[in-house]
């Protein structure tokens, strides 16, 4: 146990940089879409309300107030997110491949270290998992930071104010990243989590077995895929809907976590047995 | 000791090796020698299970490689197996925190030993530098068995010197040292024994001190008779 959070305190070291980085360009351009969102809608109503002389109640209700929304609905709002989920899945690959490419061997070191050769795979998932949640817990903290630079540049009377809440529950792209109730949560993550395990047993097969690793990881993908949508495919095409929701939810649960435990159990024979440096 | 037992290694369809036995005792120096591409960095990742073999068993005090072997042997490959942008005492700290057979006075010595700045970063030092901290990384552990893949490859002269003067010292005393090494003129007068590969096998095993004692014969002599034969 000791090892493997000082694994996990190292990798997210090895990290720490990039992460920042991300960060760093979430807030800002967040924060300049808010200026420019907020400035654009206040030039408008200037161009309107003074010189085409149009009264403040017309405006609003041919223009609306505006709210949150259109901060949130622009690219400068939903761009850095996009970089950061490609920074992720960039990360998932990098993460293996940067201790065996060009000069660096580290994975000598990290496969000679007196400890179970499976504590390297899980400081990698808890690493990619840190990462994954660290955007999204600051992701929620920047929102209302930004409304309430958005309440100091857009007058109260041209304002919908709404709760983070309610922003993040209207659209239907953010409900993916911060979902509504418990079980829509353990079904996103969960899955994320499943993906990423699957990934990492399917690079740990290329990296034992080379060419012939990819269509095994391939394969070895394939197979997980189609274990995993086994219920959904019974349900739907053989049983005539036989399952209740609630019966098809746990069915999914316990072939995710057949799924993720099969991941865990090949990747730690290939770590033991297979993987080549 | 280090035993190789008929080990089999296949890359593709290319068997590299072709069922290599040999020993390796504790307290001697094992020199494996043999052209390039015979398989002498495959045995030794083989016996650090970096690397599969189809066929064969490796033991090591009788028993096969697991977690808690690395505490008792150790690897030093002729590349880094340290981050580039660690310094020194970044890498001394990391192997202090994940091996309870990291000797720290031995690595201050080593330190000196090999006149090495600890607040450099690796990333910055040259080849021959690079190399000796690979060594001590690999030599301030309190291990029984240290393997050594060209310690001496690219390195300039007085590098070469200091290395060599490793062997002569009490860092190497009463270990298991197995290495490989091209430059076997820096280190023939320390070796042990010595394994010939050729071809994926084991062409000779001889005692150095044997084959002086007796044949009146350097390790160099033997290897002539054996590949120019």
């Amino acid at each position: 146990m000791k090892n493997y959070l000082q694994l996990v305190n190292f990798e997210f070291n090895r990290i720490a940089k990039l992460f920042t980085v991300l960060l760093g360009i979430t807030f800002v351009a967040q924060m300049i879409g808010v200026v420019v969102q907020s400035r654009s809608y206040l030039n408008m109503a200037n161009e309107k309300m003074y010189k085409e002389m149009m009264p403040q109640a017309e405006f609003l209700e041919n223009f609306g107030q505006m709210s949150f929304l259109q901060i949130a609905r622009s690219s400068w709002f939903f761009g850095p997110i996009a970089l950061c989920i490609a920074g992720v899945a960039f990360y998932i690959f990098f993460i293996w491949y940067r201790d065996w490419i060009g000069k660096n061997t580290f994975i000598y070191r990290l496969l000679m270290l007196p400890t179970s050769r499976l504590n390297i795979f899980f400081a990698k998932i808890t690493t990619i998992l840190i990462m994954t949640f660290g955007f999204v817990a600051v992701q929620l903290i920047i929102i209302p930071i930004e409304m309430l630079v958005m309440k100091a540049m857009v007058p109260d009377e041209f304002r919908l104010d709404m709760g983070v809440v309610e922003v993040l529950t209207t659209m239907p792209e953010l409900t993916l990243i911060y979902p509504s109730s418990i079980m829509q949560f353990i079904f996103h993550y969960g899955l994320g989590l499943l993906a990423v395990s699957i990934l990492f047993t399917g690079i740990l097969f290329e990296r034992s077995f080379k060419w012939k690793g990819i269509f095994a990881g391939l394969l070895y993908g394939g197979i997980a895929v189609i274990v995993l949508i086994l219920p959904l495919l019974l349900h739907e095409f053989v049983l005539n809907s036989y399952f209740y929701p609630i019966e098809l939810f746990v069915l999914e649960i316990v072939m995710g976590l057949i799924v993720f435990a099969a991941s865990i159990w090949v990747s730690g024979f290939l770590l033991k047995n297979k993987v080549t440096v | 000791m280090i035993e190789v037992k008929g080990v089999e290694k296949r890359y593709g369809l290319k068997k590299i090796l072709k069922g290599v036995s040999f020993t390796a005792n504790k307290g001697e120096i094992t020199c494996l020698i043999g052209i390039n591409g015979v398989g002498k960095t495959t045995i030794l990742k083989a016996i650090m299970a970096l690397t599969p073999f189809q066929k064969g068993q490796i033991l090591i005090d009788g028993k096969p490689i697991d977690k808690h072997s690395f505490e008792k042997i150790t690897f030093i490959p002729d590349s880094l197996t340290m981050l580039p942008n660690m310094t020194i005492n970044e890498a001394m700290e990391f192997m202090k925190d994940f091996y309870t057979c990291w000797n720290q006075k031995r690595a201050n010595e080593l330190l000196g030993f090999f006149r090495l700045d600890p607040s450099n970063r690796i990333s910055s030092l040259s080849k021959g530098n690079t190399a000796k901290v690979n060594l001590l990384l690999g030599l301030a552990l309190d291990v029984d068995y240290v393997l050594m893949d060209e310690p001496f490859s690219g390195i300039d002269l007085f590098s070469r010197e200091e290395i060599a003067n490793v062997f002569t010292s009490h860092l190497i005393e009463n270990r298991g040292v197995i290495i490989t090494t091209h430059e076997i003129g820096d280190i023939e007068h320390l070796l042990d024994k010595v394994v010939l590969l050729d071809d994926g096998l084991v062409t000779k095993e001889f005692s150095a001190e044997e084959a002086r004692e007796k044949e009146g014969k350097s390790v160099i002599d033997v290897m002539r008779e054996v590949y120019q034969k």
